[in-house]
């Protein structure tokens, strides 16, 4: 039988499954149509904003101010060390797609030419504080306008900015390509050639070319064409589909698989089972019929609105529709606003949930004791205006999985260093024993253990 | 135009539309639209077209989707957009249906005839000169894979046949399929017995075709008369699993029928619910820990190709969870999206080209894994890869007949 059903393919869901199917357990991910990753930009946001103008530089710096200022936010609840660890955890996962973070926020430029923050970058997107910059579009890439990026860089960026086009067909006959098909096309070496050849053909001396994010799909060839430019290439975001997101979404997939998830695809989670206390199976609307998947655990990570994980009816009614959970946050008569780029209370709906990423009542009750929500479904967030949503969804899957794998499936935080006992050495002498002691006969059993500590 | 059951199918086919966020998810995983530009892309012939179609299809490009479904597949918004083509395609070809369209997509003429001739037939189809002729005046292209025809059909195997074992754990229908009776007759034979070695009686009612190629090539009326008489033929013994060895054809009971022709007899509906893959038969009873595990190591690593049809039914890849149980066998995951036969597209001489390089990553996949031996659930996409690889491609329960000593 399956240890976990995960709901939900999204960073959320891969994360969550990766940790517990690598710890062992025998996991399934169920997930209606692809997750979003490749609906992102490719890139790991933290905390990019606090309120419409504050730019953030250094996110987890902000962490303290921000929990105070915003008590029901996820990151309130799971603090800046646990957020840092888990997107450190997925730079090393993906060492070839996201630059370890130091710290500090990226400056990363979009297909308005605006200048968004976020804090784990792909190689491709790294920011080369040029002092001029040609911006190179090819005619047939479509929702990239050079012109108009290169004037608003030059305001965004304080950069001299030239837009550029080229035209070359990424095969004979099309006139407007999919990004996934130049993408692929610029992977074979004399196709990239003659890209390069074309771009220098337009540019000037700039020091730095800014392209859109079509530099390869499976392999990035941004450092070969950096090397035919002879001056950094910066990829820069476009609209979905999202070729860097693409990378890292087949990268988490393909982990995720190797560990050994079962992933199904294509079907919906509809309703479950419950022995009242817990979750005992979900149930899936396959083709021809209603399929029971049993489980130990259920990791709920469907994202929000945008997923119709969470909906509304003709009457404002808000509702999560597979588990009915108790929603946070709608006890406001604001939810919605005249004014489109406010943030929108509405999306700060959600679960409520305890340091195990449990929902819970108005009353602060657990509402199913194996049952954790995990990602855009988490209240208290407002993640497109924050720039918030990855470090939530990594940071609460790991935590979700961690509690589950506890032998008491519930997280507990790790002692505080004044909880530590004041003689170091003789912890360590502990320890060491323990080890040595590799007979479980002559082991201590953990209760001497606490007797000793 | 549409008789009055479709036109309100489709209406209803159509409000799955509006869910369309333009999120291109459907786009980036099309794989035809990866290969050539003649197909402008799901989404675009999908959901932004129909908005403008009132029930006339003039968009030809709609002819080069595949229907392999994989934009349904990965819609995460609900939106049928494999559905909503198949059904606009229709309503296109519905008054100049090619006759070549017509002849093949009626695998159980096919059979019919090729079967008593199957010597001549299978040698004929490896001339040039016929295939040639084939090409010219039906336009199948010369190239293209296909069927071998058994001289022994599997209802006569089966007039002949005893089980050796006591049935110990019930009853279970049996659906082959057209290609189950005609082409494929060793996995019809082969699922019966491994059926039979773990216990089961298996009781197989006389069938016929369940119209998917003529479905996927428009010709809704008679596939609507195909499915409906396959129902009543297997709505047999209420209650009980009806294991199918054809994947794609199950598909068809499963939800196609309903989900793109708006068939909703209750006998499809019965048959749909019951109707099993038997991979996903089998795996499932080995989730329950009624499968024995009694197997000889089958020392082999080989690559599994999912079958678009088989991955449309939302339930994972069973026969590779399953095969992975067997000692010793190494099975890869081809992890391709599609074969690129899709049933009869690539048969078509102006589709051919296409098809084959839809298929290329499957067939480079098999090529490295194992240039021998690869397993794939449907019989078309066999055939395709086969051609395509020069490997033995097999029905998953070959593997698990052996591994059982069954052979």
């Amino acid at each position: 039988m399956t240890d976990t059903v995960v709901i939900g393919a999204g960073l959320a869901g891969l994360s969550a499954a990766i940790r517990l199917a690598e710890a062992g357990q025998k996991v399934t991910l169920l997930s209606f149509g692809l997750g979003g990753i490749q609906l992102g930009q490719g890139t790991i946001d933290v905390l990019g904003y606090r309120g419409a103008d504050t730019l953030v530089e250094r996110p987890f710096d902000e962490f303290a101010a921000w929990a105070t200022e915003h008590p029901d936010h996820p990151y309130s609840l799971l603090g800046a060390d646990v957020v840092r660890d888990s997107v450190d955890w997925l730079a090393a996962r993906l060492p070839d797609l996201l630059v370890p973070g130091d710290g500090r926020n990226h400056p990363l430029p979009t297909a308005v030419g605006a200048m968004r923050p976020t804090y784990l970058v792909q190689p491709s997107m790294v920011w080369p504080d040029p002092t001029s910059v040609a911006v190179v579009g090819p005619a047939q890439i479509k929702d990239f306008y050079p012109h108009l990026v290169a004037a608003n860089l030059a305001v965004t960026a304080q950069v001299e900015a030239t837009g550029y086009r080229i035209d070359l067909p990424a095969r004979a006959g099309e006139a407007e390509s999919s990004p996934v098909v130049y993408a692929k096309a610029l992977e074979d070496p004399d196709v990239l050639a003659r890209f390069a050849e074309a771009v220098l053909d337009q540019i000037g001396d700039e020091d730095a070319v800014v392209l859109p994010a079509i530099l390869g799909l499976h392999q990035c060839v941004q450092p070969q064409l950096a090397a035919l430019l002879k001056r950094p290439v910066v990829e820069a975001l476009l609209p979905p589909p999202s070729i860097p997101g693409m990378r890292i979404n087949e990268a988490l997939t393909a982990q995720a698989k190797a560990a050994g998830v079962r992933v199904i695809l294509g079907s919906k989670v509809t309703g479950f089972e419950s022995d009242g206390s817990r979750v005992t199976a979900v149930t899936l609307h396959q083709a021809g019929r209603d399929q029971s998947y049993p489980a130990s655990h259920v990791v709920f990570a469907p994202g929000g609105f945008e997923s119709a994980a969470l909906v509304m009816d003709s009457y404002g009614t808000i509702t999560e529709p597979v588990f009915d959970l108790p929603l946070a946050g709608l006890d406001r008569d604001d939810l919605i606003t005249g004014d489109y780029w406010a943030d929108q209370a509405i999306f700060a709906v959600g679960t409520r949930v305890d340091q195990s990423c449990r929902p819970l009542t108005g009353d602060g009750e657990v509402v199913y004791e194996n049952l954790h929500t995990v990602g855009g479904l988490l209240a208290g967030a407002i993640r497109w205006t924050e720039k918030s949503g990855d470090g939530i969804a990594v940071a609460s899957a790991l935590r979700a999985a961690d509690a589950i794998l506890s032998p008491t499936g519930t997280w507990s935080p790790p002692a505080s260093p004044t909880d530590q006992p004041p003689a170091p050495e003789v912890v360590q002498t502990l320890q060491e024993d323990a080890e040595d002691d590799a007979d479980p006969a002559t082991t201590p059993s953990p209760p001497e253990e606490d007797e000793n500590v | 135009m549409f008789d009055a059951a479709s036109q309100e199918h489709a209406t209803l086919a159509r409000a799955s539309l509006d869910q369309c966020l333009k999120c291109t998810i459907c786009e980036t995983q099309c794989p035809v639209m990866a290969v050539t530009p003649l197909f402008p892309g799901p989404k675009f012939v999908g959901p932004q077209a129909e908005r403008y179609r009132h029930g006339d299809s003039v968009d030809h490009s709609l002819d080069y989707c595949s229907s392999c479904g994989t934009c349904t597949l990965v819609c995460p918004q609900g939106v049928k957009i494999a559905e909503l083509n198949s059904v606009a395609r229709a309503a296109m070809k519905k008054d100049h249906m090619p006759v070549r369209d017509q002849i093949i997509s009626r695998t159980t003429l096919m059979g019919k005839a090729m079967h008593p001739v199957a010597p001549v037939a299978n040698w004929a189809l490896r001339l040039a000169p016929v295939r040639w002729i084939m090409e010219k005046v039906i336009g199948i292209h010369r190239k293209a894979a296909m069927p071998v025809a058994s001289t022994q059909t599997f209802s006569s195997w089966l007039k002949h046949h005893t089980s050796s074992t006591q049935p110990t754990r019930g009853k279970v229908v049996f659906f082959h399929g057209c290609a189950g009776e005609y082409f494929e007759v060793e996995t019809s034979i082969k699922t019966v017995e491994l059926l039979e070695h773990l216990g089961f009686q298996v009781v197989t009612p006389k069938q016929g075709c369940c119209g998917l190629a003529l479905q996927s090539n428009g010709l809704f009326d008679a596939a609507r008369t195909y499915v409906r008489d396959l129902s009543a033929q297997l709505d047999i013994e209420p209650g009980t699993p009806i294991i199918g060895s054809a994947a794609s054809c199950v598909g068809m009971l499963k939800h196609e029928a309903r989900e793109i022709m708006g068939v909703d007899d209750p006998a499809l509906i019965e048959v749909g619910a019951r109707v099993r893959d038997a991979s996903e038969f089998l795996l499932d009873l080995a989730e329950r820990g009624e499968l024995p595990l009694d197997f000889t190591p089958v020392p082999l690593t080989v690559a599994y190709h999912a079958p678009c049809q088989l991955k449309g039914q939302g339930m994972g890849k069973p026969a590779l969870d399953l095969l992975r149980l067997i000692p010793g066998l190494t099975v890869v995951d081809a992890e391709a999206t599609c074969c690129g036969i899709a049933g009869t597209y690539g048969f078509k001489k102006e589709k051919y080209d296409i098809g084959q390089a839809v298929g290329k990553p499957l067939f480079d996949a098999v090529l490295e894994v194992n240039p021998h031996l690869a397993v794939c659930d449907t019989e078309t996409c066999r055939w395709q890869i086969a051609a395509a690889t020069g490997a033995q491609v097999v029905h998953p329960v070959w593997l698990l007949h052996k591994a059982y000593g069954l052979s």
